[in-house]
């Protein structure tokens, strides 16, 4: 009786046993059958915190490359998107780098955004042999010596901008001294020493003040800088700090040029500083997508899929991801970490913003610098800095 | 230096501290009842900036306001600055802090309970209003207002000190004149006599943290009006008003008061000689020294129980 029982219930349970792993075994080959492969691309930046507009101007960059591919049926593998928010500050970047790395199928990163967070998270990027490619991080030290094994840098450093602010302003009549005016962050640190140094060798007279980015109130640094009634300034920091500094300083009534990096070339500084930031000029090693030919398309899909423009780095993370997606379909069906990177670092890759090579430490090998300036309440595009010195 | 550059500076020092000063009001009237370091204030700070952005936002100020109709946007910014901090407050002693006070708890637990609040209330504003700076909605031109001594003041610097006085004169009376406040000086004095005397410790409790909320949330505004609104903006200027009242002497009204004008006009100084990476090392080495040689702050602690 007990026997019977058991066999009776056995039966039933064995047999739903072997259907669930029918199924499963199903599952699998269905997935295999159908879109391929799934590799993951991961996005490390701020997407929460201060400086979340630039890095959902890069995730919907990325986001709308890796739709596109998955739409377009040329591959035979799928690409999904994982976020890793590192909120731009270095104490989020471990647990951020840490969480694309451990996901096995996260076959590549860009990013980090921010080099603060890179200096942190590109070591263990190296350890795990996972690529990460920034289309955004300029701190020039990021890629000395190549110690970041993995890390590849997709944009020009801050040395090309920092001398291109100095060839700007040394192409400007009567300019003779200068303050240069950082954040206190790895960027805006590293962004001021270059533009320094590059200014005192363009026999510019300078002068250097510090401004925590978490400052309470401008108003003496503000004062600092007419105070020393200098003919230009530089702000090396983000335009969340830039926003209130501006304020204060049209306040304070100074009047000089004034030039602030591709941290604060983002329409959320107009949005802040209002009326003040009229007269900003603004350098970035990227163009504007919708003022560029080869980017104008783009530009079109970017405001149909997100209903805006797209911003500082949106074109040019759209680029990376695409020469990520290209490099994995060129490595046919045989997807490492490894490999990808080897692949990556190889690469010539034509974008719509620019062509993507790097040299043996993995620094870009092209350094145009772009030129902005707000007018009338807008981010007005003025070109390449090379042209309008030349020119 | 010259005279002219120590106006300037002063200005710059005496509008801050005017804010860290009406800050501080809310960490020592809250200590001077309950002993408990209400971290959380700085939150109540930050919802009265939210709560003057969302005021001026719902009755859209029209471009380039002036006059009579700046005035009254900016009345509308206090009150609702005022609103919310004081509704956050309420809401903090009666959600956070009364249970406590219900069940005994340590004085340990009150602290944690004040920091865990202080991080639920930052991330729920940085959830609900977005994790980016904005700006206050322009009320007025900020134009110039008159000049002392060459140093020119403009309408927003004028607006935080006379706003700053006003209150600062307003809790005074508060505290020394009315019913309330003898409520609430009793309670700090010894809060079990003042309830044999029916004197109801809940009520003034609460009232402690509403008044105290109300300036907090007002201060919130002006300094919003004066930077940008956002969801940490608390942190900084709560640490600071904070460490205003304990160099006043925690606990006592008119110390907090001091003490914020102090470091105010300390950091200000700071900024312009040492420039303004060092603006807290001058402010807290201030603090520091003072409280080597005056441990309880500059005008004494004036609570009745001692911890």
């Amino acid at each position: 009786m007990l026997n019977k029982s058991i066999v009776r219930l056995a039966i039933p349970v064995a047999a739903g046993a072997l259907v669930l792993t029918a199924c499963g075994g199903d599952d699998d080959g269905g997935d295999g059958g159908g879109g391929g492969t799934t590799y993951k691309i991961a996005f490390q930046g701020p997407l929460s915190g201060t400086n979340v507009a630039l890095g959902e101007n890069m995730e919907n960059g990325i986001q709308l490359a890796i739709n596109e591919a998955n739409g377009s049926g040329d591959y035979d593998f799928t690409v999904e998107y994982v976020a890793a928010d590192d909120q731009g500050v270095e104490t989020q970047a471990t647990a951020a780098a840490q969480s694309a790395i451990d996901d096995q199928d996260v076959m590549a990163v860009v990013g980090p955004a921010f080099s603060g967070p890179a200096n942190v998270s590109a070591p263990l990027y190296a350890q795990a042999m996972l690529p990460a490619v920034s289309s955004s991080a300029t701190d020039p030290t990021l890629t000395e010596d190549g110690k970041f094994a993995t890390f590849l840098r997709a944009v020009p450093n801050d040395n090309a901008q920092g001398l291109a602010m100095a060839d700007f302003l040394a192409a400007q009549d009567g300019i003779e001294s200068v303050m240069i005016v950082d954040d206190v962050t790895p960027y805006g640190e590293g962004l001021a020493e270059v533009a320094e140094s590059e200014m005192t060798a363009a026999g510019l007279s300078v002068e250097r003040q510090s401004v925590p980015a978490d400052t309470v109130d401008y108003s003496g640094a503000a004062r600092t800088v007419t105070e020393a009634g200098v003919d230009a300034l530089i702000y090396a920091g983000y335009y969340e700090a830039l926003g209130p500094f501006a304020i204060r300083l049209q306040e304070a009534g100074y009047e000089g040029i004034r030039i602030s990096g591709d941290g604060s070339n983002d329409d959320e500084f107009i949005n802040l500083a209002g009326d003040a930031a009229e007269g900003w000029h603004l350098t970035c090693p990227c163009t504007d997508a919708t003022e560029n030919e080869g980017t104008a398309a783009f530009a079109e899909t970017y405001e149909a899929e997100f209903g805006l423009a797209p911003g500082t780095y949106s074109a040019e993370s759209y680029d990376v991801t695409n020469m990520i997606i290209e490099a994995m379909a060129e490595l046919g069906g045989d997807v490492s970490r490894e490999a990808l990177y080897q692949q990556l670092a190889g690469t010539e890759y034509e974008g719509l913003t620019k062509t993507f090579a790097f040299d043996e430490n993995g620094e870009f090998t092209n350094t145009a610098i772009f030129m902005y300036q707000v007018e009338d309440g807008v981010r007005g595009y003025l070109g390449g800095v090379d042209e309008l010195v030349g020119g | 230096m010259s005279l002219s550059d120590i106006w300037d500076v002063l200005v710059l020092g005496v509008v801050l501290g005017s804010l860290y000063a009406v800050i501080a009001i809310g960490y020592t009237l809250v200590y001077g009842v309950l002993q408990l370091l209400n971290f959380a204030h700085s939150e109540v700070f930050m919802a009265g900036g939210f709560g003057g952005v969302i005021a001026l936002t719902i009755f859209e100020p029209a471009t380039d306001p002036s006059g009579l109709q700046s005035a009254l946007y900016v009345l509308l910014g206090i009150l609702g600055g005022a609103l919310l901090g004081g509704l956050v407050a309420f809401g903090l002693e009666k959600g956070a802090y009364r249970p406590l006070r219900r069940r005994h708890a340590s004085r340990l637990i009150f602290l944690i309970t004040a920091i865990g609040a202080s991080f639920f209330l930052y991330n729920l504003a940085g959830k609900m209003f977005g994790r980016y700076p904005m700006p206050m909605p322009t009320m007025y031109e900020n134009k110039q207002v008159f000049e002392v001594f060459g140093t020119s003041v403009n309408v927003t610097q004028l607006l935080i000190v006379v706003a700053a006085v006003l209150m600062l004169l307003t809790v005074d009376f508060v505290v020394n004149r009315t019913k309330m406040g003898s409520g609430i000086r009793a309670v700090a004095q010894d809060p079990e006599v003042a309830s044999l005397m029916g004197v109801d410790i809940d009520k003034v409790v609460s009232r402690t943290f509403v008044l105290g909320g109300v300036m907090g949330g007002v201060a919130g505004f002006l300094f919003g009006t004066n930077l940008q609104v956002e969801y940490t903006m608390g942190f900084l200027p709560g640490i600071t008003a904070f460490a205003a009242a304990v160099l006043g002497g925690i606990g006592n009204v008119r110390g907090a008061m001091l003490g914020g004008l102090t470091l105010g006009v300390v950091e200000a100084f700071t900024v312009e000689w040492f420039g303004d990476a060092w603006r807290y090392a001058g402010a807290f080495a201030v603090l520091v020294l003072v409280l080597m040689f005056r441990p309880t702050g500059i005008l004494g602690e004036r609570v009745g129980r001692t911890a």
